[in-house]
């Protein structure tokens, strides 16, 4: 891993079109900004990890379990 | 006509243009790009079967049939990557669960398709 300190204000520059910027240091928490092209996904760690893991329990999903999910469904008449 | 090993139908065959494409996959299971969506039973429920893993697929409903109200801003960068012209082939699906007897919809991490061209992709909510 590449470590480096930045200052308030300072930036980082990934590739030529990806800029990181330090907007604000306060106790512990830091102000990110970041400037990148549109298609450059940028996330919340913890959040796209959260995605990871709900894929995962729901890509087990068992047949008796489907026929519980139609009926809570239909008992909150959605379908 | 496209075969492929399913683990719960066993082999399959389905239209070529029946496949949908996640160019990167979605979270977690980057390796599976092509999908397929098959009904299940007479329901509101789809099974999105993976063509490149046997094991894997997914239950999941048009939103609207969890929460009508349920909206999601679909960004440009999204529009473009899906190759949207028209926004009206836009398809949000919702990949469901079910926890101690309760339903949970991945409201974060619902899927856009785009039914046009076939192009999916899974977009991460920040908040909702």
């Amino acid at each position: 891993m590449l470590v480096l300190s930045r200052k308030k204000g300072e930036k980082i520059r990934i590739n030529d079109n990806i800029i990181i910027e330090i907007l604000e240091v306060n106790g512990g928490i830091v102000k990110i900004g970041f400037t990148a092209p549109q298609q450059i996904k940028i996330y919340r760690d913890e959040l796209y990890l959260k995605i990871v893991e709900e894929n995962m329990m729901a890509k087990a999903v068992k047949k008796e379990e489907i026929d519980a999910i139609l009926r809570e469904l239909k008992k909150d008449d959605k379908v | 006509m496209i075969k492929f090993n399913s683990t719960r139908f066993g082999e399959l065959s389905v239209p070529e243009d029946k496949i949908i494409t996640f160019k990167e996959g979605i979270p977690g299971f980057p390796y599976a790009k092509r999908y397929v969506l098959l009904d299940y039973k007479d329901t509101v429920l789809k099974w999105l079967q993976s063509v490149d893993d046997p094991d894997l697929a997914f239950i999941v409903t048009e939103s609207s049939n969890i929460d009508p109200k349920y909206q999601i801003i679909v960004h440009n960068s999204v529009k473009e990557y899906l190759e949207v012209d028209n926004e009206e082939s836009l398809v949000v699906l919702l990949i469901l669960r079910i926890h101690d007897g309760k339903v949970i919809a991945n409201f974060n991490g619902p899927l856009i398709i785009n039914a046009d061209k076939m192009l999916g992709a899974q977009v991460i909510v920040e908040s909702i």
